[in-house]
């Protein structure tokens, strides 16, 4: 009998084994392994933005769950429904046909929080609850998670959403600049009401957004600083721009949205961009908001120039100095050259937000109401503004003389109408197309001009080098426009020459031309149009290149 | 797949480049949905001397940055097999969950993109070139898409977006995996073998 306790051991310890085996794999409940990835903030700004997958490559998302099937058994229609009690009710995230043991299946939540999030003043902390049940789950076995999370109140603004620990340079520190397109409100009725009243009252009448015209442009950019000025807007600060990177407090800023800055009629830096942005975007033209460290400021983008201006110029009495539009353009414009060199040497701290461009990727406004009672506040600012009759000559000035930049923004170069034919730029300017000397603003300085098409389609630019042959001449642009960022590609045949050019701007454009001599030895005479433009042109540019001369 | 083109954004720069850059990306499926995917690219010398600095250099950041590429995912096992004296890199990593089976069963993968232009290369491996937009056309990735061998009448569709998916019929796992119960039943035989032989000898 002694010698079977060995192998009668075994064999009940396989009986064991096995009757353990299918105990285990008929329980498939509470082994299935949930991980979740969660944000800590939701800005109610941004609330389209979460709810969209698609909207900056889905990157704002409330969380995310990794759910694997560590049952022996093959779960059918595993199903995940999330709610925030008092936001959002049970909503079914997935319904995943079938989980085999081991599988992995990642679900992924974009909240729709209602339009009403953006009435949020106040910040609070939140629950979102989480249910996976599949086919035949009892109901005690329904798998549950929750977590808290943060919405802020809608004014508020993060710089990043990446913990503090983990920021590594200034793209980390910037990492939500596209957000700031939420809180640019065009279609705001209060700030449309505003802008109408630019536009008729301090302006008299604008065309920027039709005629495309640098020099309108700029008129109504300086519009808005007079409409500001003469409304009394003072500057006032709060929590700022971060300066550096251990600049954490500063990592969120509260931002008063367009409306509460017309009527309120205070901003500091980024809400006054936030301002000019909305109310340029709602006339059509393409605003631009400029992020240095410490500071913010606005401008816009017109046929790839950039322009800008201080819009804090108007200080405030208890501040001391007050800028005129004039030189808040001309500080703004100043700024702008330094940003572009700052921004051209790598420095990661100088960045733009293109709103037009990130709506487009998804970072659309919030939507507000319409309010009487902000109507009848824009009513009482725009009867200050009639009241103060010195300040509109400076606008008026303007529209007459034309003092201000005259279209070479950015490049600060100056415009002619291009009327007729030129022998000073070695080729014939058609008729009605603008001419900018020095279009780089010295940054190219072999860059003599740069003749545009009214269309704005082709452009034919004008380089001045001191060389003596047609490879020597193409060395020193290739060269000069490195520095610049933009990079060429062509080949030579004798004095003519092809090529491509992929711009600083992301832009690709195909260009001929020809080699000639010039006032410093040689000069470079290139057509150039936007690559998937090139056939359509073609005919203008053989036009051109034909008389170059 | 669109999420994957975001591995180019980690360095962005190239773009600048006139000169055409070739990037391939291969996305090896499991039999449990899951893809093992490869990233291999060489680059001109002043391509690489920006890749290095921003990320090449930095493992941690590339991780990063490919994980805040990829949202859509979790990612693991990262990899990254450097070639300084031939300027090329290939990253590996691991993207859980990337296929999903639907309520009729079928397995799917989705390419996020509309009207893929696929070419097959055998039943089971699949082709897309693409020239991404924001990078002037200066970048041409190749995706090869290869579908587990357990995989069975592997086709293409549009979702309810008009997004180009796949569609493929698999098998689960085999019940194999139950140790205990295989486990058990080799002591059951053996102690019942010994028992029989010890009872009657």
């Amino acid at each position: 009998m002694k010698k079977l306790i060995l192998p009668l051991s075994i064999l009940g310890l396989g009986l064991v084994l096995t009757a353990f085996s299918f105990v285990k794999s008929g329980k498939s409940s509470g082994d299935l392994e949930i991980s979740i990835d969660k944000v800590a903030t939701i800005m109610p700004a941004a609330h389209n933005v979460y709810a969209n997958k698609d909207a900056l490559n889905g990157k704002y998302y409330l969380f995310k769950a990794k759910i694997t099937n560590t049952t022996s058994n093959t779960l059918e229609d595993v199903t995940v429904k999330y709610q925030v009690p008092g936001f959002i009710e049970w909503t079914e995230l997935d319904v995943i046909g079938e989980m085999h043991p081991g599988q992995t299946a990642s679900v992924i939540c974009y909240p729709k929080f209602n339009e009403d999030i953006t009435k949020k003043t106040t910040e609070s902390r939140e629950k979102a609850e989480i249910e996976i049940s599949w086919d035949g789950i009892d109901e005690d076995d329904v798998v549950e998670e929750e977590f808290t999370f943060r919405i802020s109140n809608r004014n508020e603004y993060m710089f990043t959403n990446i913990p503090a620990e983990e920021i590594a340079g200034w793209a980390d520190v910037y990492n939500n600049d596209a957000l700031l397109a939420c809180f640019v409100t065009p279609n705001d009725p209060i700030v449309q009401y505003y802008t109408q009243n630019i536009q008729e009252k301090i302006l008299k009448g604008e065309t920027a957004s039709v005629t495309k015209d640098p020099k309108e442009a700029v008129r109504f950019l300086t519009g808005i600083y007079q409409a500001t000025l003469q409304s009394h807007m003072v500057y006032s600060g709060t929590k700022g721009i971060p300066e550096s990177l251990q600049d954490v407090s500063k990592f969120s800023q509260h931002n008063r949205l367009p409306r509460e800055i017309i009527t309120g009629n205070t901003g500091l830096c980024l809400e006054l961009s936030l301002l000019y942005a909305s109310v340029l975007s709602n006339a059509g033209l393409e605003p631009i908001i400029f992020l240095v460290p410490g500071h913010a400021y606005p401008g816009f983008k017109l046929n790839n120039q950039y322009f800008a201006i201080e819009a804090t110029g108007i200080g405030g009495e208890g501040l001391g100095s007050i800028m005129t539009a004039e030189q808040a353009f001309m500080k703004g414009q100043e700024q702008l050259t330094k940003f572009i060199e700052a921004a051209q040497n790598g420095d990661p701290r100088y960045t733009i937000v293109d709103v037009h461009a990130v709506n487009q990727e998804g970072a659309t406004p919030m939507s507000l109401p319409d309010d009487q009672f902000l109507r009848k506040k824009v009513d009482d600012i725009v009867a200050s503004w009639s009241n103060s009759s010195e300040s509109l000559g400076y606008v008026a000035t303007t529209t007459t003389s034309g003092g201000t930049n005259n279209g070479g923004g950015s490049s600060g170069g100056s415009s002619n109408s291009g009327g007729g034919s030129s022998s000073g730029l070695s080729f014939t300017i058609p008729q009605g197309w603008q001419t900018y000397s020095n279009p780089s603003n010295s940054a190219i300085p072999i860059w003599t001009a740069q003749v545009v098409s009214p269309n704005q389609e082709v452009m034919v630019s004008i380089f001045d080098v001191q060389a003596s042959s047609a490879t020597q001449t193409l060395q020193i642009v290739e060269s000069n426009l490195a520095n610049a960022g933009s990079y060429i590609q062509y080949q030579i045949n004798g004095n003519q020459v092809v090529g491509m050019t992929n711009s600083s701007t992301g832009n690709t454009l195909s260009w001929v031309g020809k080699t000639v001599k010039g006032p410093k030895g040689m000069r470079l005479v290139a057509v150039a149009t936007y690559d998937y433009l090139y056939q359509q042109n073609s005919g203008v540019l053989n036009q051109i290149f034909n008389s170059i001369r | 797949m669109k999420t994957l083109l975001n591995i180019l954004f980690i360095s962005l720069s190239l773009s600048l480049f006139a000169q055409q850059s070739q990037q391939k990306i291969e996305m090896k499926i499991d039999s449990i949905g899951n893809a093992k995917i490869t990233v291999s690219m060489n680059m001109n010398a002043q391509q690489w001397q920006i890749w290095s600095s921003s990320v090449g250099n930095n493992p941690a950041a590339l991780k990063r940055e490919v994980e805040r590429g990829m949202p859509a995912y979790f990612l693991e096992d990262f990899k990254l097999d450097k070639d300084d004296m031939n300027r090329s890199f290939t990253l590996n990593f691991k993207a859980l969950g990337v296929c999903k089976i639907d309520k009729k069963g079928d397995w799917i993968f989705e390419t996020d993109q509309k009207n893929a232009q696929l070419t097959e290369l055998t039943d089971k491996k699949y082709m897309l070139v693409s020239s991404p937009p924001e990078f002037g056309g200066t970048v041409q990735q190749t995706y090869i898409v290869e579908f587990p061998e357990a995989a069975k009448s592997v086709k293409t569709d549009s979702d309810a977006f008009g997004k180009t998916i796949f569609k493929f019929k698999m098998d689960g796992p085999s019940g194999s995996l139950n140790l205990a119960r295989w486990a058990g039943i080799f002591l059951i035989v053996v102690g019942g073998a010994w028992s029989g032989r010890q009872f009657f000898s």
